[in-house]
């Protein structure tokens, strides 16, 4: 392998590299974005516990919807995303719509996410304390006016570094992608590949690119990390207004 | 008339009896102070008062309601308010919105309406400098006088008060007390559990001492603690005195 050759393949197709990375970034972003959204959803569902006064209807169709949960999270987790992109695609393309192959990546990699998701914030939902529900419901909050003001925000930033790591795994991840033939990172590498018969230079720009996409994303998200865990700085102090009373045992 | 009777309440968790049939009630504007050894149920019954707990059996009356019978649980909720051992101040917000979420969501307040109520009970106790402080950065003291201004927040028509200073370091209890002192003599009703024993003397209209899931005595305070008719009583008082 010459480092001045891998210069070169990368001058040379540069632009091919670049619409790659764009795929690549727009697949991973906006599948770990819907990932999310789907996972707030289902993984919210899964952590309501009904209430002591909750109708048994209520309480059966919540066992109901919680089996289907399971089974999506264990499929979706337990099979590889590879696998679930061709069959998906040609499982719709040849039985409903021939639809877009950059809308089918989308579609795969964000229900896949979501089923990972649904995890990060069930137990994000969990790790919240309980006294924090109490308070809510003893104010005469609704369980879902809880569930929405004060149990998710502190779920998702308890979540957050698990959450960021979805994304990075996504831009990895969505190499596999390519088995739809879309224009990301892996797929165009291999036709240049394809085409300099240079295997080893190109999958080692390929790797480089990878490896600068990931890093960076770590960056900001340890940036925003830091945000997050910054809680405004006012210091506690003692309120003179009030005088200590006296609960010497003396006084009985 | 009573604002809260409770008549024969049993509760039990798996097989574990924690109420044994509890009778007492509180008038409008009364004090009454739960106390007892850890494990007799007194946080137990307050809970059922406030729903977060059901009872197997007997009655709760609420002002002049069987609270089993109630529709909307969270109205009902937002009269009786209620204060924890641990606070429990929404971490993900500051103190002003600790106090304005509810009055928001539950009385559907307006953000201004909202925001001047929960400034009135602030100032009340001694917390509005620290309008716009996170949770985090409060002393306990300080997170539980929020924690109290936003119970009152909600026009509540009686506060439970759940041991509101055993998670406090000795020297912020007193400012805590001084709180729900100003409270009582603003009428306001309270039923409070606590370990607190020269408060309770001091403050309360009415002590009730439960042990063992059961009431074992109860009356004027200055009667329980300096002629406590129980042997138990006598034994745990002198124990904690």
């Amino acid at each position: 392998m010459s480092l001045s050759k891998c210069f070169e393949i990368l001058g040379k197709y540069y632009p091919s590299f670049l619409l790659g990375v764009r795929t690549t970034l727009i697949v991973a972003f906006i599948g770990t974005f819907i990932g999310f959204l789907i996972g707030l959803f289902v993984g919210g569902i899964r952590a309501i516990r009904p209430d002591k006064t909750a109708r048994s209807s209520s309480v059966i169709f919540k066992k109901i919807v919680d089996i289907f949960i399971k089974i999506y999270v264990e499929v979706f987790r337990g099979t590889p995303m590879m696998v679930q992109a061709v069959f998906i695609y040609y499982l719709v393309y040849t039985n409903i719509v021939r639809w877009d192959k950059m809308f089918a990546a989308i579609f795969v990699i964000s229900i896949n996410t979501g089923a990972y998701m649904a995890e990060i914030i069930r137990s994000g939902i969990q790790a919240v304390d309980p006294g924090q529900n109490e308070a809510a419901r003893s104010l005469g909050m609704s369980s879902m006016q809880t569930m929405m003001d004060v149990i998710l925000p502190q779920a998702i930033k308890n979540a957050f570094p698990a959450i960021g790591n979805e994304l990075i795994v996504n831009i990895k991840d969505s190499s596999v992608l390519m088995i739809i033939s879309i224009t990301e990172l892996m797929f165009q590498s291999n036709s240049i590949a394809g085409t300099t018969y240079r295997f080893t230079e190109t999958y080692f720009v390929t790797a480089m690119i990878y490896l600068c996409l990931t890093s960076l994303s770590s960056v900001v998200l340890n940036a925003i990390e830091k945000r997050l865990n910054n809680t405004k700085t006012s210091l506690p102090q003692s309120d003179t207004s009030f005088k200590s009373i006296s609960i010497a045992k003396e006084d009985l | 008339m009573a604002i809260i009777e409770v008549k024969g309440v049993r509760k039990g968790f798996d097989g574990l009896h924690v109420l044994k049939g509890i009778d007492f009630s509180i008038e409008k504007g009364e004090v009454v102070c739960l106390i007892g050894p850890s494990g007799s149920g007194k946080s137990t019954m307050l809970r059922c008062i406030n729903l977060l707990e059901d009872i197997d059996a007997g009655k709760i009356v609420v002002l002049g309601q069987d609270i089993s019978e109630i529709r909307d649980i969270n109205a009902y909720r937002s009269k009786v308010g209620m204060v924890f051992q641990q606070f429990n101040l929404f971490n993900n917000m500051n103190v002003l919105d600790n106090c304005t979420l509810a009055q928001k969501r539950v009385l559907k307040r307006s953000e201004e309406d909202a925001k001047k109520i929960a400034m009135e009970h602030l100032l009340k106790v001694g917390m509005v400098d620290f309008a716009n402080a996170y949770p985090s950065t409060l002393s306990g003291g300080q997170k539980q006088r929020v924690a109290i201004a936003r119970a009152l927040c909600m026009d509540p028509e009686i506060l439970l008060f759940d041991e509101p200073t055993s998670a406090l370091d000795p020297e912020m209890v007193g400012e805590v007390l001084n709180v729900i002192r100003q409270l009582a003599d603003e009428d306001m009703t309270m039923l409070i559990v606590t370990h607190e024993m020269a408060f309770a003397r001091d403050v309360a209209d009415k002590v009730v001492f439960m042990d063992g899931g059961i009431v074992l005595e109860e009356g004027r305070p200055d009667d329980i603690f300096n002629h406590p008719k129980n042997e138990r009583t006598r034994q745990f008082l002198a124990r904690i005195i």
